[in-house]
C-alpha cells in the first residue's frame, strides 16, 4: 500500500510541536535583562560573561564601583529605513550593575570581547583570598 | 518550520533559537540574527529545497564554577522558509560581533516554467 498521505503525519505534527516548546529556548528569555550575565569564580579571580551580540567594543564602557561593576553601553540600531518583516532584537542603551561577591582589587581588570561575548575578569583582593587559619 | 528537529539535530538535547530580524528592500532579503558565542568555523548555513538552515556550535563550555547565571549556552539552530523568488547562488553570510548577517538577494526574475507533456 503506497500513499503519500500518512494518517499519522498530522499526528506527528502535533508531537513536534509539543517537542520543540520542550527543545527549542528562545536565547533571551526577556528584554529587560540585556545583557545577560554568568558569574564563575577561580581561586583568586572572579570572572564574569555577559551576552552582548551586535554591541562593538568601543561602544562599552566598564565601571568599577565599590563592590559592583557597571556594564554600559549601546546596542546600535543595525539596519536602515527598510520595512521589516520580523523583528525580534532589541536595540538601544544598556547600563546593569552586577553585585560582585568579594572585594576585587581595583587597579586589575581585563576585559576582553569576542563573538558577542564579553569576558572581565576581576582579581579577588587579598582580603578576599581563601586563607589558611592556624590554629594554635 | 514542519521538519522534525530532532532528525536534524539528533546529538543536541537542547537548541537555542536565535532572535533574528528580517527586512527586505528592492534588492534583497536580509536575515539577523544573534548568535554570541559562535565563530566562523562553527558556523553552518544551509539551504535545502525551501528551507534555510541555520546552525551554531557554541565552543564555550557552560562552566561547572558559576556563581550565578542568567543564561546557558547551547548550540544554536533555526530554520527559515524561503521562496523561489531568491537567487540561492548570490546568498552571502557573514558574522560580526556575534551577529549573522544573511543577504539574500531576489531573483532578476522568477520565471515561470512550462512543463512539457509528452505523448507517448
Amino acid at each position: 500500500m503506497y500513499s503519500t498521505y500518512d494518517i499519522f503525519d498530522e499526528l506527528y505534527g502535533l508531537r513536534n510541536i509539543v517537542d520543540r516548546f520542550f527543545t527549542e529556548h528562545p536565547v533571551s528569555t526577556g528584554r529587560y535583562d540585556f545583557p545577560q550575565v554568568n558569574m564563575g569564580e577561580h581561586d583568586d579571580t572572579v570572572e564574569i560573561t555577559a551576552l552582548v551580540p551586535g554591541v562593538s567594543q568601543d561602544s562599552i564602557n566598564l565601571q568599577l564601583v565599590d563592590s559592583s561593576i557597571i556594564i554600559e553601553g549601546e546596542k546600535k540600531i543595525d539596519y536602515r529605513e527598510h520595512p521589516y518583516i520580523r523583528k525580534e532584537r532589541s536595540f538601544g542603551k544598556f547600563q546593569k550593575s552586577v553585585k560582585l561577591p568579594y572585594g576585587v582589587d581595583h587597579g586589575r581588570i581585563e576585559a576582553s570581547l569576542r563573538d558577542g561575548i564579553l569576558r572581565i575578569r576581576l582579581y579577588k583582593s587579598e582580603y578576599a583570598k581563601p586563607r589558611k587559619i592556624e590554629i594554635r | 518550520m514542519t521538519s522534525d528537529i530532532r532528525k536534524m539535530d539528533g546529538k543536541d538535547k537542547f537548541v537555542l533559537v536565535p532572535s533574528a530580524d528580517i527586512y527586505e528592500n528592492q534588492n534583497e532579503y536580509v536575515i539577523k540574527a544573534d548568535m554570541p558565542g559562535v565563530t566562523r568555523e562553527n558556523l553552518e548555513v544551509m539551504i535545502e529545497k525551501n528551507e534555510l538552515r541555520i546552525r551554531g556550535k557554541v565552543a564555550t563550555e557552560n562552566p561547572a564554577d558559576l556563581k550565578y547565571a542568567e543564561y546557558r549556552l547551547h548550540n544554536y539552530f533555526r530554520s527559515f522558509t524561503v521562496g523561489d523568488s531568491i537567487d540561492r547562488e548570490k546568498i552571502q553570510a557573514s558574522l560580526e560581533n556575534g551577529v549573522l548577517t544573511l543577504t539574500l538577494p531576489k531573483s532578476e526574475a522568477v520565471k515561470p516554467r512550462r512543463i512539457e507533456i509528452k505523448v507517448a
